[in-house]
């Protein structure tokens, strides 16, 4: 197993925004996360990425626990994520953004002197072929963050995410936004990372044509917890998620 | 020709203010401090670079030397004061910087004394006579150092990975912590970046006009220099830098003695004083009230 999460739990002030969830997540396996809007999807991500320090639960990743870990520790680790409201950078351009992913795990060849060194015309050449061209962003590579649409921004921060060649990646909505059609390219291209890079994924996402499509497993949330998991087809058969999605029919 | 060689001196001082400034906005940019420390620093770093050449280490290993140790000061300002100070509010932590300034000087009143010290030789005496202008190899040595070092500084920022770190930490540390960023790491290396050039900027303002704790100084003038060119430009900075180098080589020069000579004529006043210190201030007001971000600045830049 490579990610193991159990009994995880956080509540802020008197909501139990994530209670004893567990999650699985095997090497090379793509995980969806659904569950309805509040069942702690994004919080429960946060907590396993560093940003939210749980109350009560474990965590390993290849058998290291890393609860309590910072981002840029989980990095070190291999762990990356993507996130559901895209940041913002004013003065950086795509592939400045894309250089930050690279740049952010320390495990980058050369080293430290490297860092110090040389802004390689070949590295960037490099990165936009593997990184930009597939996920249709090599003409932008160029333009501010600012200028790009929101569907582009999306991919930006998935190929920033990519260029810290993670072991294990979340994905935080990474279709939200985006139309159908695009939702499922993006599903595509995760795929085909998961294909090309041999790394785990936990994906949270709403938009179940993509998860359907992209994901092996899926883990269901509801009310902070895990209230089932199994294929995409035993998932969408289950009675009891079809009423925690749509209400009792 | 007087002018021209007014414009020279006023250049060759001007790339010390900028590179002294470069420091102040460097902090700015990625902790929101704005370091009232960054004098001290400049006048540390000559004080520290004396003592080298004074052990008799030779003029370009003590400047380098110097260089390094005053980086270490600035990075362990920032690891054992300002770290613990994340949570707390930037007006405390500019305050806290007010102190260091306050701290150094005594630190080197302690140590070297209140009096004047005549800075030994570093660079060659004597001047080249260029069409009938004079420039002395301290100050082309000032101006040279200064110069190089600020662009490649500036290069440095732009195009390397740490640089880019920095610059993301500085966009939106929030961001860059999210996405694996060791923002305190970054902070600290911009004090240790914003140190080393100070000390070199204090190490040639003293081969220019002596040794003493009045160094210190400097750093009120860097203030006029970064408000004019924008606290969130670095190369805003540097082009401020030069500017407020030769306004003051022009007050000193042509400016005072006219207003002298007129006022002589009319009144009993003989003298204006050093209205070349006034002037950087009088820029700094007007530019508040004209365009308070700068000239290459941003709107929106808190003032402070």
């Amino acid at each position: 197993m490579s990610l193991s999460v159990r009994n995880l739990s956080i509540r802020f002030g008197g909501v139990a925004a994530v209670s004893e969830m567990d999650l699985d997540v095997g090497p090379g396996e793509i995980v969806g996360l659904i569950g309805p809007n509040g069942a702690g999807k994004t919080t429960f991500i946060n907590c396993i990425a560093g940003v939210n320090k749980p109350d009560m639960g474990e965590a390993s990743w290849k058998g290291k626990p890393i609860l309590g870990l910072t981002p840029a520790a989980l990095l070190r680790l291999g762990v990356a994520r993507t996130f559901q409201s895209v940041v913002s950078l004013h003065d950086l351009t795509v592939l400045d953004v894309i250089k930050l992913g690279a740049a952010a795990h320390a495990r980058h060849k050369g080293g430290f002197a490297a860092q110090f060194l040389g802004s390689d015309k070949a590295r960037d050449q490099e990165l936009c072929e593997t990184l930009l061209a597939p996920l249709n962003l090599a003409d932008v590579a160029y333009s501010q963050i600012q200028t790009l649409s929101y569907g582009q921004r999306k991919s930006v921060d998935l190929a920033r995410a990519l260029a810290c060649e993670p072991e294990l990646l979340y994905l935080d909505e990474p279709v939200a936004g985006l139309t159908l059609q695009e939702g499922l390219n993006m599903g595509a291209v995760i795929r085909s990372v998961r294909d090309r890079f041999g790394c785990s994924v936990v994906m949270v996402e709403h938009k179940m044509d993509v998860v359907m499509a992209t994901c092996e497993r899926i883990t269901v949330m509801a009310h902070g917890s895990r209230i089932f998991e199994g294929t995409p087809a035993e998932t969408q058969r289950d009675p009891e998620v079809r009423r925690v999605y749509l209400g009792d029919a | 020709m007087i002018a021209l060689q007014l414009a020279i001196s006023g250049i060759a001082t001007g790339s010390v203010y900028a590179l002294i400034a470069l420091g102040i906005v460097l902090i700015y940019k990625c902790s929101g401090v704005v370091n009232f420390a960054q004098g001290a620093y400049a006048m540390l770093g000559a004080y520290v670079t004396y003592a080298l050449l004074k052990l008799g280490l030779p003029a370009l290993l003590a400047v380098l030397v110097g260089m390094a140790l005053m980086a270490l000061a600035g990075m362990a300002t920032e690891r054992l004061i300002l770290r613990r100070m994340l949570k707390a509010q930037i007006v405390s932590v500019m305050m806290v910087t007010l102190g260091l300034l306050i701290f150094f000087r005594a630190f080197c009143l302690a140590i070297w004394g209140p009096d004047q010290i005549a800075f030994p030789q570093v660079f060659p005496s004597g001047s080249i006579d260029f069409a009938g202008i004079f420039i002395t190899y301290n100050y082309l040595a000032a101006f040279a150092l200064a110069t190089t070092l600020s662009v490649a500084f500036l290069l440095f920022y732009r195009h390397t990975s740490i640089g880019l770190m920095q610059r993301c930490a500085a966009d939106n540390p929030r961001a860059a912590l999210a996405i694996g960023i060791h923002v305190s790491n970054q902070v600290s290396i911009a004090w240790a970046a914003s140190a080393a050039l100070a000390g070199l900027g204090g190490a040639l303002l003293a081969t220019l006009g002596g040794l003493s704790l009045n160094i210190s100084d400097i750093g009120l003038i860097a203030f006029p220099v970064i408000v004019v060119g924008g606290l969130e430009s670095l190369a805003g900075a540097l082009i401020a830098g030069f500017l407020l180098g030769m306004l003051e080589a022009f007050t000193e020069g042509m400016l005072s003695p006219a207003i002298e000579e007129f006022l002589r004529g009319f009144t009993t006043i003989q003298s204006v004083g050093a209205l070349q210190q006034v002037i950087p201030y009088g820029l700094l007001v007007l530019m508040l009230l004209v365009r308070p971000q700068g000239i290459f600045g941003r709107a929106g830049t808190e003032r402070v």
